[in-house]
């Protein structure tokens, strides 16, 4: 089965570009990065992305639920208020779903209060897991700041999780659940993450150069995106499929020759009714590791050949995790919005085991399809296919 | 919700500290010693990787596929927690903060959401469908949602599987300290099933319902009601039991879900 393409009315983002659409999509189109070095002191060389600026307090009802993950939702939702005043009277609340997605939820602040914990032998007062560690609790926020109250539930598959629920909100849709959802995902920075890839030897102690002969690793950065989906209105975009796989080999390494990443590519294509030749552009994973980008590349020419200009994004942004899969289908959505196809930062030199065609500097090409791909611990592969109005 | 959004249960399964499979909970033959989950849906190496909660979740799922003799290698799953890897999380931070050690990088990948997704799909060879959750304590409701949905739109059969480790008592107030629990409900699109098969409905607790047909809660210890999954319990007892009626997903600390069940034509 194929779905009914969907509506992309509105979206907000932020991460080390920026804190706004117009921000991000400036440096973006620039070829700016967004990576800088820590703030905090780290026992190894890195760098990270990271929102710049103060975030918004929340409003005194919900003040409870003070985190940073909380506030780079009331962020986010702030960005695209307008459109949500009329998504609301256009639909009953519980028409419209809240699906997001994340890695981290509150292990930034969790992190925090056991330190305290171990140093004080109490967690500090306030500190409520219920408001400030599980998903439910910026599910709470993002329904109180937004006014959607449908379902509502959080993603959590690694670095797919917040493209997954652009899947969920087509589903929904289609089935005559919803009317609307706000769809995305928010990763905060914290020790684990970073110390957790580390361990793995996966952290780029320069910038991140995915598809490059230097790349050295990932960098982790902070972000959030988030998405209007509705049934029908004034589109930004169209969301036509999304592909959804399983590599069903490793915990942590990618399928050596991207066979679960070709299935998800397979699957997003059937489910929008379009052959790879229609599709002009692909926002790759492309996390910068050796694993990672040989066998993307390798599945992406074997299904589109040589020709697609391919990119990633995470030189610019860092690896988003959980905020990732939203985050690059924001970027492809303003791809087809300029009809311009930013570089693939710091991509030079080309790794030439990589055959896929990686784009170097800006490229006026007016793309009409793209594919933005994720790939996730446990083998967990997503790939979302957008289409210009 | 649309009321032909619905499914048919073909499978259950269940595993509690002192309840290794639903057949012992049915007959309420409770175990004298807490019986560790073995995670008999992971192979052999995988299993040596993974937490309680993730052998707790194989082993649920696996007794829910088995009863619906369903394909390891391609039924769609979803895994629900409110806490997921909370204790894997833990040890890491002690690792961190506490003994300064480094931190171990397999338990670091063990850490994620969706190790039990991960894991279970490689162990069964799977390369389609699968999903890691969270909504609290709408966590079982928001479940069966997605698998509906997936179920609708792509025609296949669906596992979902809601558990929870006992909690991280370091974490969270002695009034949540519950047990470990892990509930799992093998679902298939309502044609392909046989006609006997109890339907699943998701309805919001605001949908006009007759109070009396609410099914009263499973019987279970205090520390397994306050689980935040204690509802898919509720749910598979008394699908177990045959039952038509509406099941509180919840127990009252959620956004007010209930399952409908009820007999096919």
């Amino acid at each position: 089965m194929s779905y009914l393409s969907k509506r992309v009315t509105a979206f907000s983002v932020a991460n080390g570009l920026g804190r706004s659409r117009a921000e991000v999509e400036e440096a973006l189109f620039k070829g700016e990065t967004g990576l800088v070095p820590p703030p905090i002191a780290l026992p190894f060389t890195t760098f990270i992305g990271a929102i710049p600026g103060e975030l918004p307090e929340l409003p005194p009802e919900i003040r409870g639920y003070h985190t940073r993950t909380s506030q780079i939702a009331s962020l986010l939702v702030s960005g695209i208020e307008a459109e949500l005043k009329r998504a609301r009277e256009r639909y009953a609340p519980h028409r419209i779903a809240v699906l997001l997605g994340t890695s981290t939820a509150g292990a930034e602040a969790t992190e925090s209060a056991y330190q305290h914990y171990i140093a004080e032998g109490a967690l500090p007062e306030g500190y409520d897991v219920f408001r400030h560690h599980t998903y439910g609790a910026v599910l709470h926020v993002v329904r109180e700041l937004s006014g959607a109250n449908g379902p509502s539930f959080m993603v959590s598959t690694a670095c797919t999780s917040s493209a997954k629920p652009l899947a969920t909100a087509s589903r929904l849709i289609d089935a005559g659940v919803i009317d609307a959802a706000l769809v995305g995902g928010i990763d905060t920075l914290c020790q684990m993450t970073l110390m957790g890839f580390h361990s793995l030897d996966a952290l780029s102690p320069e910038w991140a150069k995915p598809f490059s002969s230097e790349r050295r690793g990932l960098n982790i950065g902070e972000g959030g995106a988030l998405m209007l989906i509705e049934r029908s209105g004034d589109a930004l975009a169209l969301l036509e499929g999304v592909g959804e796989s399983s590599d069903a080999y490793h915990i942590s390494a990618p399928h050596p020759e991207g066979l679960g990443a070709k299935l998800a590519m397979e699957r997003a294509l059937a489910l929008a009714g379009v052959e790879p030749a229609e599709v002009d552009h692909i926002n790759a994973h492309g996390t910068g590791t050796q694993l990672n980008d040989k066998a993307e590349s390798r599945a992406i020419v074997e299904l589109f050949g040589r020709d697609v200009p391919v990119i990633s994004t995470k030189g610019y942004t860092g690896h988003t995790l959980g905020a990732a899969g939203a985050t690059e289908a924001i970027f492809s959505i303003m791809t087809l919005l300029r009809g311009e196809i930013p570089p693939s930062l710091f991509a030079s030199p080309l790794d030439p085991a990589v055959e896929a065609r990686i784009v170097l500097e800006n490229e006026r090409s007016a793309p009409k399809r793209v594919l933005s791909n994720s790939f996730a611990f446990g083998g967990n592969n997503i790939s979302v296919c957008l289409r210009s109005v | 919700m649309n009321g032909s959004f619905e499914a048919a249960i073909v499978g259950l399964g269940l595993h509690t500290a002192h309840h290794p499979a639903l057949d012992s909970f049915l007959k309420d033959e409770p175990s004298a010693e807490p019986a560790l989950p073995s995670g008999s849906a992971l192979d052999k190496r995988t299993r040596r990787r993974a937490s309680t909660l993730t052998r707790a979740m194989a082993d649920a799922y696996a007794e829910a596929l088995s009863a619906a003799q369903l394909d390891p290698e391609t039924v769609a799953t979803v895994f629900g927690s409110a806490l997921g890897e909370a204790s894997t999380m833990l040890s890491l931070l002690d690792q961190m903060f506490r003994t300064h050690e480094p931190v171990s990088p397999m338990r670091f990948v063990t850490s994620v959401h969706n190790t039990a997704s991960g894991l279970v799909s490689i162990s069964g060879k799977n390369r389609g469908f699968t999903t890691s959750i969270g909504a609290d304590f709408d966590t079982p409701a928001m479940s069966i949602l997605e698998a509906l949905g997936v179920i609708h739109a792509h025609r296949t059969p669906a596992i979902i599987c809601c558990a929870e480790e006992g909690a991280p008592e370091d974490l969270v107030p002695e009034e949540y300290h519950w047990a470990l629990l892990a509930g799992a409900v093998a679902l298939v699109h309502p044609e392909d099933a046989p006609a006997s098969a109890l339907r699943l409905r998701l309805a919001p607790m605001d949908e006009a319902i007759d109070p009396a047909s609410l099914l009263e809660p499973a019987k279970v210890s205090a520390a397994l009601a306050k689980s935040p999954v204690v509802g898919i319990l509720d749910l598979i007892v008394r699908a177990a039991e045959g039952r038509e009626g509406l099941v509180r997903l919840d127990r009252g600390k959620g956004r007010g879900f209930v399952a409908e069940l009820r007999r096919g034509a």
